[in-house]
């Protein structure tokens, strides 16, 4: 084994090992016949560690999670939890795990607090700490007002709380998995799942979650691995993935269809020297090497002195995201 | 082990809840069982088959809320991923199961009160005392089978619709095909085999044998019943499609 994988010899073991793993569905649909649905993934994750896996739909982001977590056998490869192999010690490995599927509701008739009760006492919470265990969730999701609701009746983004509160509820927490916990929420909800998430990291816990929300990633995420086509295609820090892009920054010219001649003609000569990403009716945007630099900043200056509304940024994980799942050799 | 009965105690007090909170259908059940079997004693039923058509209702009842019930329950939760949270629990799938049939449990209790009451009253049946403890162990071991078909229903079934489907069709081939209200003689030979192969026949073989006090019968059945149960809880146990593959 070599690269990020490769184990340190000191240090506590990872939350989450992954090697080699991969899964085929024998579909019977129309289509028919076998399909491969990830192949040869390797994951390592500490403790403390938040990992976003980010890709589109059916890139195969909930297939992996849902092997990790032991409701779907690998075809392939090995998954290890907090040093128990889920395949061959599912009870065992389970202890250390806690889940919220994707589009997961939680049992509709219990209350806020029967509910996170009832979970924690079958993730072997003892019954001597229940008490203090479910008022210390309670406060930290934000449900103390909603304890005795019944879950039905609340609007979705408290429904996902009571989730994130179920999930907390565990003796032996380490390795959380949220698959596309804030897919649906409001922005404000989403904002609140996020801060859940990182009191959680504070607390030791190892993060795995998805999204196709790059924002998301961006903010939550120590490390993000981009899944296309059910491979880790790649995998960094939001810097190490920028900085993989063969250019540093975007020149975008707004209003690209009402130039003045001499405006249009500055355009025009940019071409031969930017490659050009997107082209609109009224947005243009150019690959600059740098952003910052003098004579890329000359040049936007000297648009705005021919009246062409132009502006210069940096590049995103966005822009690295939409190259990857593009065309992945794009980048260095 | 004592993790497990532990965790169906926590379990069941969770769905138990979740049911009452939702009655509706489950009371249909109850009520309509006893009232069904009315008709049945009253119009066509010889009176020396009453007390049997009366205990075999309850194991009836008992037998389509197991399977209708538990199956529809898994469906409903593949559906919202509440099975997938399941699946991840460190705990057994026979806590799960277990779990659901027990929240249905005091209705099927109900509704054996109730089928009594009017099987005595209405007709002067009554069940010998000294049989009790051995309708119980009859009851139990129908019950822990009829479980297993259940889970298998909801496990293999795809949709919440397909699994409502199967578990209607089984529903009613159970009800027609199992000598419950009618003496097994009247089925002409194939079919015979088919309803053999049903545990809740099996009850009633061990019901006929008890009221004709015949103890080759009642052992017979009772170890037919308890491999059924047996199967039933390896099936679940084993925990057979419990994790996808
Ligand atoms: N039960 C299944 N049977 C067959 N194919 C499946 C099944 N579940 C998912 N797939 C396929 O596997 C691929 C990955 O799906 P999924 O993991 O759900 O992607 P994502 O969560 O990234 O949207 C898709 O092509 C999907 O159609
Ligand atoms: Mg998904």
């Amino acid at each position: 084994m070599s690269g990020p994988l490769a184990p340190t010899p000191s240090g506590p073991a990872p939350v989450l090992l992954a090697r080699g793993v991969g899964k085929v569905y024998q579909s019977r649909g129309a289509a028919g016949g076998p399909r491969v649905a990830n192949h040869d993934l390797h994951l390592r994750l500490d403790a403390g560690e938040v990992v976003a896996l980010l890709g589109p739909n059916g890139a195969g982001k909930t297939t992996f999670l849902r092997q990790v977590a032991g409701q779907l056998l690998p075809t392939s490869g090995s998954i290890v939890v907090a040093g128990v192999d889920i395949v061959a010690e599912p009870l065992e490995a389970k202890r250390f795990l806690s889940v919220i599927p994707q589009e997961c509701q939680p049992m509709q008739e219990l209350t806020v607090e029967e509910q996170i009760r009832g979970f924690a006492r079958l993730k072997g919470v003892p019954a001597a700490s229940l008490d203090a265990t479910v008022e210390e969730i309670l406060r930290d999701v934000g449900l103390v007002a909603e304890r005795g609701q019944i879950v039905r009746e609340l609007s979705g983004g408290f429904k996902r709380r009571v989730l994130i509160a179920v999930a907390m509820a565990s003796a032996t927490p380490r390795l959380m998995l949220l698959d596309e916990p804030t897919t649906g929420l409001d922005p404000e909800a989403r904002r609140q799942v996020w801060s859940v998430i990182r009191g959680l990291r504070r607390r030791g816990l190892g993060i795995l979650l998805t999204t196709h929300y790059i924002e998301e990633a961006e903010i939550l995420a120590d490390r993000v691995v981009i899944i296309s086509g059910g491979r880790f295609t790649v995998s960094g820090t939001v810097e190490e993935i920028r900085n993989r892009l063969p250019y540093r920054g975007r020149l975008i010219v707004l209003r690209a269809d009402r130039l003045t001649a001499a405006g249009a003609e500055a355009v025009r000569a940019l071409e031969t020297r930017w490659r050009v990403t997107l082209r609109e009716p009224s947005t243009i945007w150019f690959e600059v090497p740098d952003p910052f630099d003098r004579d890329t900043v000359g040049e936007l200056a000297r648009l705005a002195s021919l009246g062409v509304q132009a502006s210069l940024r940096p590049v995103s994980l966005e822009d690295a995201y939409l190259t990857v799942v593009g065309t992945p050799e794009a980048l260095v | 082990m004592m993790t497990t009965v532990r965790q169906i105690g926590v379990a069941t007090s969770m769905t138990l809840r979740a049911t009452f909170r939702e009655l509706g259908a489950i009371l249909g059940f109850v009520v309509l069982f006893p009232l069904a079997f009315l008709f049945f004693l009253g119009a066509i039923v010889q009176h020396d088959l009453r007390t049997q058509v009366v205990v075999g209702a309850i194991m009836m009842e008992m037998a389509l809320l197991n399977v209708n019930v538990v199956g529809q329950s898994i469906g409903a939760d593949k559906e919202s991923k509440l099975y997938d949270l399941w699946v991840s629990l460190p705990a057994s799938p026979v806590v799960y199961v277990t779990s659901i049939a027990l929240s249905l449990l005091p209705f099927s209790l109900l509704s054996a009160v109730l089928t009594l009451t009017v099987g005595a009253i209405a007709f002067g049946v009554s069940i010998p005392l000294a049989l009790v403890p051995w309708l119980l162990l009859g009851f139990l071991l129908v019950w822990a089978s009829t479980l297993g078909i259940g889970f298998a229903i909801g496990v293999f079934g795809r949709t919440p619709r397909q699994i409502n489907q199967i578990a209607q069709f089984v529903g009613i081939v159970m009800t027609f095909f199992a000598p419950v209200f009618y003496p097994v003689t009247i089925l002409p030979e194939p079919i015979r085999i088919i309803a053999y192969l049903w545990p809740i026949t099996w009850g009633t073989v061990l019901l006929t044998g008890l009221l004709a006090a015949n103890a080759t019968t009642v052992l017979e059945a009772t170890g037919v019943l308890a491999g059924f149960a047996l199967g039933s809880v390896v099936l679940i146990g084993r925990g057979i499609r419990w994790r996808q593959t």
